[in-house]
């Protein structure tokens, strides 16, 4: 046997366990949930009908799937725009030469290690509506209490919050990273032609942070698209009053583990699939062309 | 001037982060009558630790402890063993095919595996995997974000210390585990603190791979919990304290490599 030959046979050993595993858990499940998408299966009959696009037409016409597309929809622009100004402004306050920066940051990061299971149920005790700490301090300024989690009004609101609450930290942590990333002479070339600070962190700040805005504008609306957990555990297994938690995610979980129709749950899942998908192509196509620095 | 308000807002942002986590340490250590009082204090007037020893015995939590720390454990010591053998073939060695199997296993981070939940199940059911270590830990086996980020970091070891070693009779499997992993420790520490959080934190796959409480892990078996023992809120505080505390105290003790690992993610 050659030498090269055996060096190619040693690395495919070293690559077997990988590329079994990702073969047989993504690989294989991506084709697999396609095909499922196109026939009739509860998953334990062994009759297993092909209907074409009967499931995708199915699904798009399912008021719930309308509604669970509309609230994700609604959770994703209203959700990423929070976070990320949010994110950015910690940056922007932790970039200026702060005492106990490493204190502030691991502050800001600790919900992100946090299970959403043990956060969630700490959320649902700060919402609850007769003994909640959320009811209590508004009532101290003047404010009605309201049903934060029997009123479906209040749950994409709910939601903003858990989310804004648990990414804050991610977001603001790779920002300060774009910060450091900006080379200081830049803003002392601006000092000198007397700029002052709203002109240097529109004129300098804002377009060389452009790389790492989109990034993170693209993960984190990725990142929302996929959102459950948090309704799941907010409202205790339930998609919350009057179906107003419900997601896509959510539409598959139900329909896929509750009512065992995989066509519907796999063609909703496919649905997912190529809206992040759409997402990740133009991050790609993007991710070339926004850089300004090497 | 400015300096103040600028500790101003980020300490009510710091309290808008923490608050949640101070209320439920709060509410843990109080008895019910003053859990469900008017007028809720920071600080308990009577300090209830029972609620923590009442909680860990009313549901069997740990039979879950040790789930989270088995399942957690082994899928981040596969995780780093294989992620470094793949990451090593593809910094240092050649073969066939090399940059195609890469591009597909870059690709495939792109997948969400939530998109994947159905198949995968199914995949399980045939396996007569369901309710078994097998089917919670196997899958969740390598990570390529780990094999990325290690490949990364071995092109950038210098290649002399791969001749030598090469030259001592040092076959791959050697040169890796003898030489470059003892070099490597801030990559593999940042990969190891990364898939044990993500381990540790994981809930759809255990929902729904686990079929009895036998299989749960800590996150799992607190919504059980939640869901058995309802608005008994200082036991729930408690128990909820007890499934994250183990983690804060991981990433406390570890954040530099964690917080640096992340943020390097973004720039790459």
């Amino acid at each position: 046997m050659s030498f090269r030959l055996r060096r190619s046979l040693t690395a495919y050993l070293m690559l077997l366990p990988t590329l079994a595993i990702t073969g047989v858990f993504v690989i294989y499940p991506v084709v697999d949930s396609f095909v499922i998408s196109f026939f009739k299966w509860d998953m334990l009959s062994n009759v297993r009908p092909f209907v074409g696009l009967q499931n995708y037409r199915h699904i798009f016409a399912d008021p719930l799937f309308q509604r669970a597309l509309l609230n994700t929809v609604l959770y994703v622009v209203t959700f990423v725009p929070i976070v990320l100004l949010l994110g950015l402004l910690c940056a922007v306050l932790l970039n200026q030469k702060v005492k106990f920066l490493a204190a502030f940051r691991a502050a800001f990061f600790i919900p992100y290690v946090t299970s959403l299971a043990a956060s969630g149920i700490v959320w649902q005790w700060i919402f609850n509506d007769q003994f909640g700490l959320l009811n209590y301090l508004l009532k101290q300024v003047g404010i009605q209490p309201q049903n934060w989690l029997q009123n479906p009004h209040w749950t994409l609101f709910n939601l903003d919050v858990m989310g804004v609450w648990q990414n804050l930290g991610y977001v603001a942590v790779i920002f300060l990273a774009g910060l450091q990333n900006i080379s200081r002479e830049y803003y002392e070339a601006a000092d000198v032609d007397g700029a002052r600070p709203f002109q240097k962190f529109r004129h300098i700040t804002v377009p060389l942070l452009s790389p790492t805005t989109y990034f993170l504008l693209i993960l984190t609306t990725i990142e929302a698209f996929k959102i459950f957990l948090q309704i799941y555990v907010l409202y205790g297994a339930s998609a919350g009053p009057n179906n107003s938690g419900l997601t896509l995610l959510y539409y598959m979980f139900n329909e896929g583990f509750s009512d065992y129709r995989m066509g519907y749950a796999c063609a909703a899942a496919y649905v997912l699939f190529i809206i992040i998908f759409i997402f990740t192509l133009v991050q790609m196509a993007f991710s070339r062309r926004v850089h300004y620095e090497s | 001037m400015r300096k103040f308000w600028t500790y101003v807002v980020l300490v009510i942002l710091v309290l808008f982060v923490l608050g949640p986590f101070l209320w439920m340490l709060s509410t843990s250590l109080k008895t019910q009558g003053e859990v469900l009082s008017s007028v809720p204090h920071l600080f308990p007037t009577h300090w209830e630790f029972s609620n923590y020893v009442k909680a860990w015995q009313s549901a069997p939590f740990g039979m879950y402890f040790g789930n989270s720390i088995l399942v957690s454990g082994v899928e981040t010591i596969a995780d780093l063993t294989l992620g470094a053998m793949a990451a090593y073939a593809f910094a240092r060695m050649e073969f066939y095919g090399k940059q195609v199997i890469f591009v597909i296993l870059l690709a495939t981070m792109m997948v969400p595996g939530e998109v994947l939940l159905i198949p995968n199940y199914i995949t399980l059911a045939q396996f007569h995997w369901l309710d078994s270590y097998q089917g919670l830990i196997v899958p969740w086996l390598v990570s390529v974000f780990t094999i990325f980020l290690m490949r990364q970091f071995f092109l950038g070891i210098p290649r002399e210390i791969f001749e030598a070693a090469e030259l001592d009779g040092c076959g791959p499997m050697r040169t890796l585990f003898r030489i470059v992993m003892p070099i490597s420790k801030p990559i593999w520490v940042t990969s190891a603190l990364i898939k044990f959080v993500g381990a540790w934190n994981s809930f759809l796959w255990v929902l729904i791979v686990s079929r009895t409480p036998h299989y749960f892990t800590l996150p799992v078996g607190l919504i059980n919990f939640s869901t058995d023992i309802g608005t008994i809120y200082n036991q729930l505080m408690a128990a909820a304290t007890f499934t994250m505390v183990p983690l804060i105290i991981l990433f406390l003790f570890g954040q530099r490599y964690f917080i640096e690992g992340i943020a390097r993610s973004g720039i790459k």
